[in-house]
C-alpha cells in the first residue's frame, strides 16, 4: 500500500496524539468470565476483546484426540457490532487465518505433551476492533491460559510495528493501518528472547524490515509488563509488592 | 428437525435434593426468594464505534449488545417499515457445553424470542425511518453476543437489546442526487415503549424467577413473558418439556406484569432515560 | 546454600540460578530455573518446585476423589471426576467377579447424578483413570451439602497433618468429606454449623496463597487462638468411621508432603 496523505504532523505527533515510539493505552484484567478455566479482558487502544480458556478437558468428537499431546484449538472471532460496518457473524476468511495464525503463536510456549488425549480450546472474541486486535488476541490468550493453570515455558506478548510517513513507529492504530505503507504484527517470549509470529503487509526495505523488528520486540517487552501485572494482580492483590522474598 | 437430548449438565443428586428442600422452605440456594431476581447490572455505550450499546449482567449471565445502523430494501410486504434485524449468539466463552458452529435450536429461539418482544409491542417505530417508500429504508442491527452462561438468557438478552436502543444516536439520512448521503447529525431512536421480558421455571409446584444455570438444569418448564409500558402483553413463550397449569400460567402472567414494571424502572434508572 | 521461602511467579519467571533440581511445575533452562505455572516458588536443598494456584484437577493414581456419576455402559459407569479425563468405575468393583449384566442391573447400585467417594486405582497417558469403591469409607454419598473448589487448594484446605480442616470439623460439629479433586460434602446435624463450615472452606479457598490464614479461618470460626498452633494428634483407624475418611485425606497429605521432594511432576 502506498500512502496518500502524510499520517505524522510537523511535531512528530501521529493521528492519535502518540509518539513514534508511544504504545496505546494497554488494560488488562485476568479472570473475567466466571464460567470459564481461564480468561483475561484487554482495552487496547479501542480494541475490546475477552478471550476465554476451557482446558485441559476431554475431545470431542473422540478421534480428535492425539495420544502423545493435547490438541490445541483456537478461535478468533468478531462481534457483528466490532468493526465500523456490521459484520456478518458467520466466520470470515481473515477470521479463519488469524485463528490459524495465533494458535501457531501460542503453541511454542505450551507443554502439551503434560496433556496426552486432552484439549485447550483458546476463544478470542472481540467486542470492539481498532487495528492491532490479533496481537491484542494473542496478549490476552497468554494471560489467559496462565490463569487457566496451563503449563507454559514463558507468557507471549505481542505488538505491531509499522511504516508511517516513512517512519517506522511502533502499535500501529486503525487509521495507520488502512493508510499507512506496512504493518508488521509481531509475537515474542519475552524471557525465552524467540519469535512465535510474524506477518507482513507492505514495502519495506531490508533496513526498515529490521528496525521494524526491533520496535515490535521492543512493544512487545512493554506488553509484557502489563500481562504480567494482571496475573501478579488477580493472584496476590497487593499483596505482591510485600510479600517477594528471596 | 427437533430431536430429544441427554441432558448436557447433569446435577449431583444430592445438590437437586438441597435445591428441592430450600424451595419448599421459600428461599433458594443462592439466598434469594422464589420470586426475587438477580441484581442487574447495566453499562450503556460500552462499545462506541457501535451506534448504541450495552453490556448487561443479570447475575452471572453476561450479554453485549450492539446497534448498527445503516440503510437497505425493505422487507416484503413491509415496504413502509424500516427494517429491524436482530441476531443473537451465545460465544463459545460463555460456557463449557457451547461448541463453535452455527446456531443451534435453542440460540435459534433465543434470538427468535427477543426479537417477537421487541417487534411485536412496537418498540421502535418502524413508521419514522422510511427514506424513500419502497426503496430505500433504515435498516437497524441489534446484535447480541452473549459473553457468560449462568441462566436465563432469555432476559438477559432482551435486557441488553432495549437498553442499547435506549442508548443509541441514530444517525440521519438524506437522498442527495440519487445517492444515500449520512448528513452527519445525530438523533434519539423513535421509541415507543419499552418491553420487559419476564421468565420463570417451574420447580415441582413452585414458580420460580430468574433461575440460574443450575436451576434451569432442574427445571420441570419454562415461560417467558414479554409486556410493554402499557402493561399489555406483547409476547410469550414456554420451554423445556414439562407442563403448566391454567392457573400457573395465569399466576405467572401477574407476576410479569408487576415484576415487569420494576424491571422497567430499573432499566430507565440505569440507562438515565426517562422514557 | 540459597533457599527461597516465598516467591510470587508467573509462568516464564526465573526462579533461581545454579544446580537446583526441578521438583514440579518447573523446567531448567540453561542454569536458571524457570517457573511454568502461576503460583508461590521454593527452592532449597531439596530442589525446586511451584505450588500451583490455579489449574483443573489431574488425576494421580492413589488419590481419594468424589464423582459424580454421568452413564454407564453394559461394564462400567462413567465418573465426572472434575478433571479432563472421565474416569470409569468396572461394574465388577461393585458387583464382585461373577457380575453379569444379563443378571445384576447396574441401577440398582447406582444411578445417573448419584456421587461416590472412590480411589484412583490406575491411570498413565494411555487410558482414562479407573476407580475403585472396594476400599473402607468408599462409596455412594447420601447425603450431604454439596461445594466444589479449586483443586490446587485441597493440601491449603486440610493443612498440616489434617490441622486445617480438623480445626473446621471440631468448631462446626461437621464432618467434611474431601476428594483430591477439589469436590467436598459437608454433614452435620446443625444447618449453622453447617452454614459456617461452608464459609470458613470459601475462606481457605479464597486465600490459600496468604500468610496467617489459619488465624482468619480460626476467628471466622470463634475459636481462640493460641499464638503457637498445636496439631491435633492423628486419630487411629479403629476409632469411628469419621476418622477413617478424615484419614485417608490426610494420608493423602502426608505422602504428598513427603513425595513432594521425591515424585518428578505435579499437579
Amino acid at each position: 500500500m502506498t500512502q496518500t496523505r502524510n499520517l505524522i504532523d510537523e511535531n512528530g505527533k501521529r493521528t492519535d496524539g502518540r509518539t513514534t515510539d508511544e504504545l496505546r493505552e494497554i488494560r488488562i484484567t485476568a479472570g473475567v468470565v466466571k464460567n470459564a478455566d481461564g480468561s483475561a479482558f484487554i482495552e487496547f487502544g479501542m480494541n475490546k476483546i475477552v478471550v476465554a480458556v476451557y482446558g485441559p478437558r476431554e475431545v470431542h468428537p473422540k478421534h480428535m484426540a492425539l495420544t502423545d499431546r493435547c490438541v490445541l484449538r483456537c478461535r478468533y472471532h468478531m462481534s457483528p457490532f466490532s468493526t465500523d460496518t456490521r459484520k456478518n457473524p458467520a466466520p470470515s476468511r481473515r477470521e479463519v487465518e488469524i485463528s490459524k495464525v495465533m494458535r501457531e503463536a501460542l503453541e511454542p510456549t505450551l507443554m502439551l505433551e503434560d496433556y496426552p488425549r486432552a484439549a485447550i480450546d483458546v476463544y478470542v472474541e472481540v467486542l470492539q476492533a481498532d487495528g492491532g486486535s490479533r496481537c491484542a488476541g494473542i496478549t490476552a490468550a497468554s494471560v489467559a491460559l496462565a490463569d487457566a493453570g496451563i503449563s507454559m515455558r514463558d507468557i507471549v506478548s505481542a505488538c505491531a510495528a509499522g511504516k508511517v510517513d516513512d517512519k517506522i513507529v511502533l502499535d500501529i492504530n486503525d487509521t495507520e493501518d488502512k493508510e499507512g505503507g506496512a504493518d508488521m504484527p509481531l509475537a515474542y517470549m519475552p524471557h525465552l528472547e524467540k519469535v512465535t509470529l510474524l506477518q507482513l503487509d507492505g514495502i519495506l526495505t531490508e533496513e526498515e524490515f529490521n528496525k521494524c523488528l526491533d520496535k515490535a520486540i521492543k512493544g512487545c517487552i512493554m506488553v509484557y509488563e502489563v500481562q504480567r501485572q494482571a496475573l501478579m494482580q488477580k493472584y496476590f492483590g497487593n499483596e505482591s509488592e510485600l510479600r517477594e522474598e528471596q | 428437525m427437533s430431536s430429544s437430548k441427554r441432558s448436557t449438565v447433569i446435577v449431583e443428586h444430592l445438590r437437586r435434593q438441597q435445591m428441592w428442600e430450600s424451595i419448599s422452605r421459600g428461599k433458594r440456594l443462592d439466598g434469594r426468594n422464589l420470586d426475587e431476581t438477580r441484581v442487574i447490572e447495566i453499562e450503556p455505550g460500552v462499545i462506541k464505534k457501535a451506534n448504541g450499546s450495552a453490556r448487561v449482567k443479570l447475575g452471572n449471565s453476561e450479554v453485549v449488545a450492539g446497534v448498527k445502523v445503516e440503510t437497505g430494501e425493505p422487507f416484503e410486504g413491509l415496504e413502509n417499515k424500516g427494517a429491524l434485524i436482530l441476531s443473537a449468539e451465545v460465544l463459545p466463552i460463555a460456557s463449557p457445553y457451547v461448541e463453535p458452529g452455527p446456531p443451534d435450536e435453542e440460540t435459534i429461539e433465543l434470538a427468535r424470542v427477543v426479537d417477537r418482544g421487541i417487534r411485536e409491542s412496537e418498540m421502535l417505530d418502524l413508521n419514522k425511518l422510511v427514506l424513500k417508500p419502497g426503496e430505500i429504508v433504515y435498516v437497524i442491527f441489534v446484535d447480541c453476543s452473549v459473553v457468560n452462561a449462568d441462566g436465563n438468557l432469555f432476559d438477559t438478552t432482551s435486557y441488553a437489546v432495549v437498553s442499547a436502543l435506549i442508548n443509541s444516536k441514530m444517525p440521519v439520512f438524506e437522498i442527495r442526487d440519487g445517492k444515500v448521503v449520512d448528513t452527519g447529525q445525530k438523533v434519539d431512536p423513535p421509541i415507543t415503549t419499552l418491553p420487559v421480558s419476564v421468565t420463570a421455571v417451574r420447580i415441582g409446584e413452585s414458580l420460580i424467577l430468574d433461575p440460574n444455570a443450575e436451576e434451569e438444569a432442574c427445571m420441570d418448564a419454562r415461560i417467558t413473558i414479554t409486556t410493554n409500558s402499557d402493561r399489555c402483553f406483547t409476547a410469550v413463550q414456554k420451554g423445556s418439556t414439562g407442563a403448566f397449569t391454567v392457573d400457573q400460567l395465569r399466576r405467572a402472567a401477574e407476576t410479569a406484569k408487576i415484576k415487569g414494571d420494576e424491571i422497567r424502572t430499573k432499566l430507565r434508572e440505569l440507562t438515565n432515560v426517562g422514557r | 546454600m540459597q533457599e527461597i521461602r516465598r516467591k510470587y511467579v508467573v509462568p516464564g519467571d526465573r526462579i533461581i540460578d545454579g544446580n537446583f533440581r526441578p521438583l514440579f511445575n518447573v523446567i531448567k533452562a540453561g542454569n536458571s530455573i524457570i517457573a511454568t505455572r502461576v503460583g508461590i516458588a521454593e527452592a532449597g536443598r531439596e530442589g525446586v518446585k511451584v505450588i500451583p494456584l490455579s489449574g483443573i484437577y489431574i488425576p494421580r493414581v492413589n488419590d481419594v476423589v468424589i464423582g459424580k456419576i454421568t452413564d454407564h455402559s453394559s461394564l462400567s459407569w462413567e465418573v465426572d471426576i472434575n478433571s479432563c479425563f472421565s474416569a470409569h468405575l468396572p461394574a465388577q468393583d461393585v458387583f464382585g467377579r461373577d457380575f453379569s449384566p444379563a443378571r445384576d442391573d447396574m441401577g440398582s447400585q447406582l444411578t445417573i447424578g448419584d456421587l461416590i467417594t472412590a480411589r484412583i486405582i490406575a491411570f498413565d497417558r494411555s487410558r482414562d483413570p479407573m476407580l475403585t469403591v472396594q476400599d473402607k469409607d468408599l462409596g455412594k454419598v447420601p447425603r450431604g451439602e454439596f461445594i466444589k473448589i479449586s483443586a490446587t487448594r485441597v493440601p491449603r484446605l486440610i493443612g498440616k497433618r489434617g490441622s486445617m480442616i480438623q480445626t473446621i470439623e471440631q468448631s462446626t460439629r461437621t464432618r467434611i468429606l474431601i476428594g483430591q479433586n477439589g469436590i467436598i460434602v459437608v454433614t452435620g446435624k446443625d444447618s449453622d454449623g453447617i452454614k459456617l463450615a461452608v464459609r470458613a472452606i470459601r475462606l481457605v479457598e479464597e486465600e490459600a496463597h496468604t500468610a496467617n490464614l489459619t488465624q482468619r479461618v480460626k476467628s471466622l470460626l470463634g475459636v481462640s487462638d493460641p499464638s503457637r498452633q498445636e496439631p491435633s494428634p492423628i486419630p487411629k483407624p479403629q476409632n469411628v468411621q469419621k476418622n477413617d475418611e478424615l484419614q485417608s485425606s490426610i494420608q493423602g497429605v502426608e505422602e504428598e508432603l513427603k513425595e513432594e521432594v521425591e515424585e518428578g511432576e505435579r499437579t
